[in-house]
C-alpha cells in the first residue's frame, strides 16, 4: 500500500469506511489518523496521514505468536485466525505500530488489508473511499503496477525502519 | 532550529490506554516461575549429587513449593488471556521462533514432575498429614505411583536441570523477543532473569531450612548470585547507554524517571545490595538472622518481575 501524505487531508473517511466494511465494534478501529506537525513557529511543517498494520515482511507479531494464529498469506498480507488465537498479547507487545487490539470476543484483530475484497478483486475498504485519492494499493512485486512506479518516481519513507521490521505501508513525502 | 512540536495520538477509547495489557498476573507468574525453577533446579542438582540427606530442604522438603507456585502461577497466565477457551491451541503446534511456545510446552512437563517429586517424599516428610487423611489407605493405587516415583528419582532430577534452566531463562527472553519495547528488547534479560529466580530459590531455601550446614551453603550459593545478578544488570544498564534513541530513553525509565525509586531503591539496594551484605557479614561469622536477607531477596525480586513488566510496556518506537 502506498500512501500519499501531500495529498491526505486527514478526513477520517478511510477509518470510517474500515470500521463499517470491517464491522469493527465501536471505540475500537483498525486504522487512524495521525497528524505530526514539525518545526518552529512560523515555519511549521504539517503532515498527514492514514496509518494501519504495516503487514511487515519480518513480522514481530509472527514470530512472536505461539499458536500460530498469526500468520503471513500469500501475497503478503499479515492475518490472525480468530479460532487460534489465545489472546495471550504477545503480538500487541512486539508491534511498533500498535496496530493490533484486543477484541471484545477475547480474539486480537487488525488490519487485513480487506483480504475477503481482495480475493473478490476489489480495493480494500479504505483505499476505495478516499476523496483526494492518496491511497494506492497493488502488486509490489510488479514493476509495472502503479505502486511499484509509484515508488520509482518519488520519494518515501516508512515507519520506524529501525525497528527492522520491513514494513509494507510506503508513505510518499 | 528543526524541532517536532506535535504528533497526534490515535486517541481511540478502548485501545490506546489498553495497550498495556500485560498486567499484574504476568509479574506474579515471572516470579513464581522463576522460583519454581530455581527449587527445582537445586533440589534436582543436589540429589543427582548424593547429598538428600545433608540437604533436606533443598530436595524434599522446599519440593511443596514449586507444584504450588506453579499452579498458582499458570492460573494467573490463562487469568490474564482474553481468549481463555482456546488455551488448547497451545498445544496444538510448536513455534520454535515464540517463546511462549516453549514456555508453554516447558510448563507442560515440569508442572507434573514438580507433582511427582513432592509426591515422592508425601510420605516421608509429612507424616503426620497421612496419618490423617489416610489417601494411601483409601487408595491403594497410589503406592504404585509411589514405588514408581521413588524408583525413578534420577531420572527427574536430570531431566528438570535442563527443563528448570529453560523455564528461567524464558521469563526472561519472552519479553526480551519484542521488537517493539526497547527496555525488554536486550539479550542480557534472559539470563538475568535466571539468575534472579535461581537466587530467590535460594533464598527461599534458606527460609525454609533448620538445618545449619543447609543455611550457610545456601548463604553462600545466594551471594554469589546476587553477586552475578548485580553485574548482569550493571551490563544492561550499560547495554542502554550504548544503544540507540529509544534505548536511551527507555533506560531513562529506570535510571532517571518514575521507575528510579523502585528499581534502585527496592530491587538494587533492598533486594540485592543490603541481603548481599547481610549474608557476607553471616559468612564472616557474625550472627544475622537469616531469614531478613532471605525475604529481602524474594521481596527484590517480585518487586523487580513488575518493575520490568510495567516500565518496558510504557516504552517504544517513536516515529
Amino acid at each position: 500500500m502506498v500512501i500519499d501524505t501531500l495529498k491526505c487531508v486527514g478526513c477520517s473517511d478511510c477509518v470510517v469506511a474500515c470500521q463499517t466494511e470491517n464491522d469493527v465494534p465501536i471505540g475500537y478501529c483498525r486504522d487512524w489518523i495521525t497528524e505530526r506537525v514539525d518545526g518552529s513557529y512560523p515555519n511549521l511543517e504539517l503532515e498527514l496521514r492514514s496509518e494501519r498494520c504495516n503487514h511487515c515482511d519480518n513480522a514481530p507479531c509472527v514470530r512472536c505468536c505461539p499458536t500460530g494464529a498469526s500468520h503471513i498469506v500469500d501475497g503478503g498480507v499479515v492475518m490472525v485466525t480468530e479460532d487460534e488465537c489465545i489472546g495471550c498479547g504477545a503480538c500487541i507487545e512486539s508491534c511498533p505500530y500498535d496496530a493490533r487490539y484486543q477484541h471484545p470476543d477475547g480474539y486480537v484483530d487488525k488490519c487485513t488489508f480487506c483480504h475477503h475484497r481482495l480475493e473478490k478483486g476489489q480495493l480494500p475498504a479504505c483505499v476505495s473511499v478516499c476523496p483526494t485519492k492518496c491511497m494506492y494499493f497493488g502488486d509490489l512485486d510488479n514493476p509495472n503496477s502503479e505502486v511499484s512506479q509509484l515508488l520509482k518516481n518519488r520519494k518515501y519513507k516508512t515507519l520506524a525502519p529501525e525497528a527492522g521490521t520491513n514494513p509494507h505501508v510506503f508513505y510518499l513525502i | 532550529m528543526q524541532e517536532e512540536l506535535f504528533t497526534s495520538g490515535r486517541n481511540i477509547p478502548h485501545i490506546d490506554p489498553s495497550l498495556e495489557i500485560w498486567h499484574w498476573p504476568i509479574s506474579l507468574y515471572l516470579f513464581l516461575g522463576g522460583l519454581s525453577a530455581g527449587l527445582l533446579f537445586f533440589a534436582a542438582l543436589f540429589y543427582i549429587l548424593g547429598k538428600d540427606k545433608e540437604y533436606p530442604t533443598t530436595v524434599k522438603i522446599a519440593s511443596i513449593v514449586p507444584p504450588i507456585a506453579l499452579s498458582i502461577g499458570l492460573l494467573a497466565l490463562v487469568y490474564d488471556l482474553t481468549h481463555k477457551l482456546y488455551t488448547w491451541q497451545l498445544y496444538m503446534t510448536f513455534r520454535i521462533e515464540s517463546p511462549m511456545s516453549w514456555g508453554a510446552w516447558v510448563l507442560l512437563i515440569v508442572t507434573p514432575i514438580s507433582f511427582i517429586w513432592t509426591f515422592s517424599y508425601y510420605r516421608e516428610i509429612y507424616p503426620r498429614w497421612e496419618q490423617k487423611l489416610q489417601v494411601f489407605k483409601r487408595f491403594k493405587f497410589l503406592n504404585a505411583v509411589e514405588k514408581f516415583a521413588q524408583d525413578n528419582r534420577i531420572y527427574m532430577a536430570y531431566a528438570l536441570i535442563p527443563l528448570t534452566l529453560v523455564l528461567g531463562i524464558y521469563t526472561g527472553i519472552l519479553l526480551s523477543a519484542f521488537n517493539a519495547r526497547p527496555l525488554w528488547n536486550n539479550a542480557i534479560l534472559g539470563p538475568l532473569f535466571l539468575v534472579s529466580g535461581l537466587s530467590t530459590g535460594a533464598a527461599a531455601i534458606i527460609l525454609l531450612s533448620k538445618n545449619k550446614l543447609e543455611k550457610h551453603t545456601f548463604g553462600k550459593i545466594d551471594l554469589a548470585l546476587i553477586i552475578v545478578e548485580l553485574a548482569l544488570i550493571v551490563h544492561m544498564i550499560m547495554g542502554y547507554y550504548a544503544g540507540s534513541q529509544v534505548q536511551l530513553e527507555a533506560m531513562e525509565l529506570l535510571v532517571n524517571g518514575e521507575f528510579t525509586l523502585m528499581f534502585f531503591g527496592f530491587v538494587v539496594i533492598l533486594g540485592l545490595i543490603i541481603p548481599a551484605i547481610m549474608e557476607l557479614i553471616e559468612l564472616i561469622g557474625f550472627k544475622v538472622p537469616a531469614v531478613v536477607p532471605a525475604l529481602l531477596v524474594l521481596l527484590g525480586g517480585l518487586v523487580f518481575r513488575f518493575v520490568m513488566v510495567e516500565a518496558g510496556q510504557i516504552t517504544r518506537f517513536l516515529y
